[in-house]
């Protein structure tokens, strides 16, 4: 008996109806883990998850959590446990903290099975450039398409039914993206939403947690469970925690949702629009009132170069401590400490790394800041300021994650300045310039292969967006995904 | 040709605060290495700053006594670049909007009263300690985080005098705020000093020499007094003052070569993202300055009106330890004036004498006040006083028991001192010619012979009296 | 702006501690030139001048500051748990010429 295609909400009435055990599940999760074909782990934590399991006994019915098995993207600092970020430079760091949210996992006694693989140093969208090589698609045996990135392992370990739960971060739209890729429930919050003391950063300006679910509401809970104040990290919010789950099911009767035209018109493939189409008679049916709306193309032309500048500027500070002295491998260097450093980093940090590095720290320098950086940062107020207009009218936007159902490996997009990649491939980054919830679900499936659109609303408005998104999953039906579910 | 210089100085003040800057690590100096460290301080990866409340409160101390502008809004930022004693491989600064901004300070010279003006004091966080053995160094991460502002003069100081008096006032200034111990020799309070010489009247800059490393005040004003020297000679003999970093070397007495000045590093400033701005009320403000204790200005403005001379009140302010002492025992009662010789005289003395600080006087502020009313009181004389405090300093004994105790007892009786001074009188007929024939000493005789006949008890005021009224009265 | 040349990448990227593939550096010069082009573009739109730049997502100011209690540091042990060379419990570095 297999349990792990379940969503949180039924695999908590088994545990709690005893019809099921922690370490059942537990069990059930490390031998598939072990199995997986899709290269999603960097570390599997066997021993760790069936002790800790073994000593969940009584069921605690209010508490969701309990017994659940999750994992984590490697990028989240875990105590005792190696966390590698996907890079050789932290190849054999082990934490002496846990991350806010592994804590508050811990607390709720969710069984933690295992770090998943990503992007290296969660800079990157094709799940290519970790240190262990490439992560898989679940739902392409043969290896040809990607499940995205950066966080492609916790992507891998859901939609390949390992797990119902997984930690991710979305900088540009790590979760999202993947999540369309693996016909999953991706969520990124309100920036300052969840706490991100513990999370790796890439770029604290644009760096959100969130995770991945099988459905909306397993998604509300796990926000339950992870938002709210931490006084370590001090950019998380004050504003009151709210129950995401209350009001969930009451429907989008007179809401407003936009769909940005120029965004929309970017999309070719016939199946995307096809669906994104039937969902959006299905939103109308449900009473919502979906308005087709002009943006500024020159803007969202503008988002993938402000986001690469934005974010590599952050990166190579924010990587600064990665050099060997501290913490990292010491390859050598016996005569200065630049030559640890310079040996360390050379070593350490992929070729596509570095060169980001170069690109953030030259457009840090002082003479390019102004055309560069300080620009970026324009452009960013920019986007944002018409995206909150939009919300002035609108309760959400609803949009397409991708262009193309399916990201082969090789041979993908040839020319990365037309607006089919420019701008439909790397909207979702208006999300995470402005802070905003965004949430990704199944709106299709391809030949067995699934894909998502995205709805996105005003910060500190989660609440709302997750109904929405409530109201969305019941008009799709497609709830619950997961590869053995699908191509069954 | 005339030369003048034109300095400017940058001081780094190690803040007294309970924990780091942007971490909760115990911030103290002298522990074992390593073991005041949290995982900021390591820079371990998802660690993120948060800042203290008491660093921006002792800060706007400072920012309040140099009459600086306020920013209400605090801002950090990032100074980028690699360094072995930099954790994080960037520093938690504030470049675009320090907490204080265009102050001055007034410092007295020997040409009179200067204000240099100053241009911004910021908050940042120390970088961790570098130990340097002969073969390799070692790191201290004890250090890592602790507290700093840094203050930056403008280019208005001309000289080793100026430069020495501009960093004592600020010195000053940091510890009688209670935000810095100061110590120049640990590295509480450093100073960088920037100097360049130009034809008198001109008014475009030389080329600037780095001085680091001045670790006392008497070093500022060597170092800048012989390296304006230095570039005076190199100029007046066609030569270039080339850009460089010089450190002092204390046993040459010369400014040395630490390295010649490259490029400028580009250190790639830009807001901290981790930092959300924090916004300071007025009230926060308000409080901030009104918790700040009275400062060595404002003390010595109520000594001189309580009746000091400006130079004894300096005196006392010259040690923040001895004004703590000295305003404790005021507090007790004493009268100012007596507490100032008794203080600077015998206290002094005995401190010196036996290589102590006040700090580690052991005579409890009630008991000083205590020895000096009975001696002001004529209950014992000034000589019996001293024989109580040499007594006092070993255990803290109350004076009036440690009075009993010695037998010391002085005698004021009119009645007994008049028949002493008379029967001195009477064995000495001669000091009575003499005195007569204007030999002044004769008195001082004649009051001596009445203390040894009264083993020391007598008044030596009233006998003194005494004496003269019956040799006028011959 | 500095112009972008090999050589100043070269610099650019040594000064971040590392060195690259000479062949990264002609992709690197490759991906500037596009980036740039970008970026210039972006300067073109009406008003950017006049934008403040952004760095929080939205208006998030605090007035909360952290109370001065220190905490319990970490054992040495963990301090120094991740570094490679350790001597006397402290972080071994070939000696750092001032």
């Amino acid at each position: 008996m297999s349990y792990l295609d379940k969503n949180i909400v039924e695999l908590h009435n088994l545990l709690v109806e005893k019809k099921v055990t922690p370490l059942m599940l537990a069990t059930e999760a490390i031998e598939k883990a072990k199995k997986d074909p899709n290269n999603a782990f960097e570390t599997i934590l066997e021993k760790e998850a069936l002790e800790f399991a073994k000593t969940l006994v009584e069921p605690e019915k209010d508490n969701l959590f309990w017994g659940i098995p999750y994992v984590a993207k490697d990028n989240f600092s875990t105590k005792d446990i190696l966390t590698t970020a996907s890079s050789n430079i932290l190849k054999d760091y082990v934490p002496v903290f846990d991350a806010t949210v592994i804590k508050k996992l811990k607390e709720a006694k969710a069984v933690l099975i295992g770090k998943t693989t990503l992007d290296e140093l969660a800079m990157g969208g094709t799940g290519t450039t970790g240190h262990l090589g490439t992560t898989y698609n679940p739902y392409d045996p043969e290896h040809k398409y990607m499940v995205g990135g950066s966080s492609c392992g916790s992507a891998a370990a859901v939609a390949g039914g390992i797990v119902p739960f997984a930690l991710g971060s979305d900088t540009g739209d790590s979760i999202r993206k993947p999540a369309s890729y693996a016909g999953l429930v991706g969520y990124k919050p309100t920036w300052g939403k969840i706490s991100r003391y513990g999370l790796f950063p890439f770029a604290p300006s644009l760096d959100h947690v969130g995770f991945f679910t099988r459905s909306v509401l397993d998604a509300a809970y796990s926000l339950n469970l992870l938002q709210g104040k931490d006084y370590n990290d001090s950019t998380s919010s004050f504003l009151p925690n709210e129950d995401n789950t209350e009001d969930i099911d009451k429907g989008i009767e007179g809401m407003k949702i936009a769909v940005l035209k120029p965004i929309i018109n970017s999309v070719h493939e016939k199946v995307i629009l096809d669906a994104f189409d039937k969902t959006v008679e299905g939103l109308r049916k449900a009473g919502a009132i979906v308005d087709y709306i002009d943006f500024d193309e020159d803007l969202l032309n503008a988002i993938y170069p402000t986001y690469m500048v934005i974010s590599c500027a952050e990166a190579t500070s924010n990587n600064a401590n990665l050099d060997g002295i501290k913490f990292g491998p010491r390859i050598g260097g016996e005569n200065t400490y630049q030559e640890v450093m310079m040996k360390a980093r050379t070593a350490g940090f992929s070729e596509l790394i570095k060169r980001r590095f170069v690109i953030g720290s030259y457009s840090l320098f002082k003479d390019n800041q102004k055309y560069l950086f300080l620009r970026a940062q324009k452009a960013r107020h920019m986007i944002v300021r018409k995206i909150n207009e939009v919300f002035e009218t609108y309760d959400a936007i609803y949009l397409p994650c991708v262009a193309k159902v399916r990201n082969p490996f090789e041979g993908g997009y040839s020319d990365k300045l037309s607006s089919t990649y420019l701008v439909a491939e790397n909207h979702l980054a208006i999300g995470n310039f402005g802070g905003l919830p965004s949430i990704s679900l199944p709106i299709g499936l391809d030949n067995k292969f699934p894909f998502d659109s995205n709805l996105t609303a005003k910060a500190h408005e989660d609440k709302k967006l997750l109904r929405i998104a409530y109201a969305l999953e019941k008009i799709t039906s497609l709830k619950d995904l997961s590869v053995e579910k699908v191509v069954k | 040709m005339n030369f003048e210089a034109v300095i400017g100085i940058e001081i780094h003040v190690e803040m007294k605060t309970k924990s780091k800057m942007f971490s909760a690590s115990p911030n103290r100096f002298g522990a074992l290495p390593n073991t005041l460290v949290t995982p900021l301080d390591m820079a371990f990866p998802g660690t993120m700053p948060r800042l203290n409340k008491q660093a921006v409160i002792k800060a706007l101390r400072v920012v309040n006594a140099l009459h600086m502008e306020i920013d209400h809004d605090l801002y950090f930022d990032r100074k980028n670049y690699f360094y072995a004693d930099l954790p994080k491989g960037y520093q938690i600064t504030q470049d675009k909007r320090p907490i204080g901004k265009n102050g001055y300070v007034e410092i007295e010279t020997s040409h009179g009263v200067k204000r240099i003006s100053i241009e911004r004091l910021h908050m940042e966080e120390d970088t961790c300690k570098q130990l340097h053995l002969a073969s390799y160094s070692l790191l201290d991460y004890n250090r890592a985080g602790t507290p700093l502002v840094e203050i930056v003069s403008r280019p208005e100081i001309r000289n080793g005098e100026e430069a020495m008096k501009y960093v004592a006032k600020i010195r000053e200034i940091v510890i009688y705020s209670l935000v810095s111990d100061g110590k120049m020799e640990e590295g509480s309070l450093r100073c960088d000093v920037n100097i360049s010489l130009r034809p008198a009247g001109s008014d475009v800059f030389g080329t600037k020499v780095e001085i680091k490393n001045l670790n006392s005040l008497s070093n500022v004003q060597k170092a800048i007094d012989f390296e304006m020297h230095r570039q005076e000679k190199l100029l007046l003999s066609g030569q270039k003052v080339e850009q460089e970093t010089r450190r002092f070397d204390e046993t040459k007495k010369e400014t040395v070569l630490m390295r010649k000045k490259t490029d400028a590093v580009d250190y790639k400033y830009f807001t901290e993202p981790n930092l959300v701005p924090v916004h300071l009320s007025d009230e926060f403000i308000n409080d901030a300055i009104a918790s700040c204790p009275e400062l060595a200005d404002e003390k010595l403005a109520r000594y001189t009106k309580m009746g000091l001379g400006k130079e004894e009140a300096l005196q006392i302010l010259d040690s923040y330890d001895m004004t703590m002492y000295f305003d404790k025992t005021l507090d007790k009662g004493a009268s100012i004036k007596g507490l100032w010789n008794f203080l600077t005289g015998d206290v002094a003395s005995y401190l010196k004498k036996n290589n102590l600080t006040i700090k580690e006087f052991n005579v409890s502020p009630d008991h000083l006040v205590s020895l000096m009313k009975i001696i002001e009181k004529g209950d014992v004389s000034y000589p019996q006083g001293r024989k109580i405090f040499e007594e006092m300093v070993k255990n803290d004994e109350d004076p009036l028991i440690l009075q009993e105790k010695l037998g010391l007892k002085q005698n004021s009786n009119q009645d007994e001192i008049l028949t002493l001074c008379q029967t001195a009188m009477k064995n000495n007929p001669q000091s009575i010619i003499d005195y007569k024939n204007g030999k002044d000493r004769a008195l001082g005789f004649l009051v001596g012979q009445v203390m040894k006949a009264s083993k020391g008890k007598a008044n030596p005021q009233m006998v003194s009296k005494t004496i003269k009224e019956l040799l006028d009265k011959e | 702006m500095q112009e972008i040349t090999l050589e100043l990448l070269k610099k650019c990227a040594n000064n971040l501690m590392f060195d690259m593939k000479e062949t990264e550096y002609e992709t690197l010069l490759h991906e500037f030139d596009v980036l740039t082009k970008q970026m210039d573009l972006i300067g073109k739109i009406q008003g950017i001048d006049d934008e403040e730049e952004m760095t929080f997502p939205f208006p998030c100011e605090v007035t909360y500051l952290r109370e001065d209690e220190p905490e319990e540091p970490l054992p040495r042990e963990d301090v120094l748990r991740n570094a490679k060379d350790v001597v006397d419990g402290q972080i071994r570095l070939p000696k750092v010429v001032l």
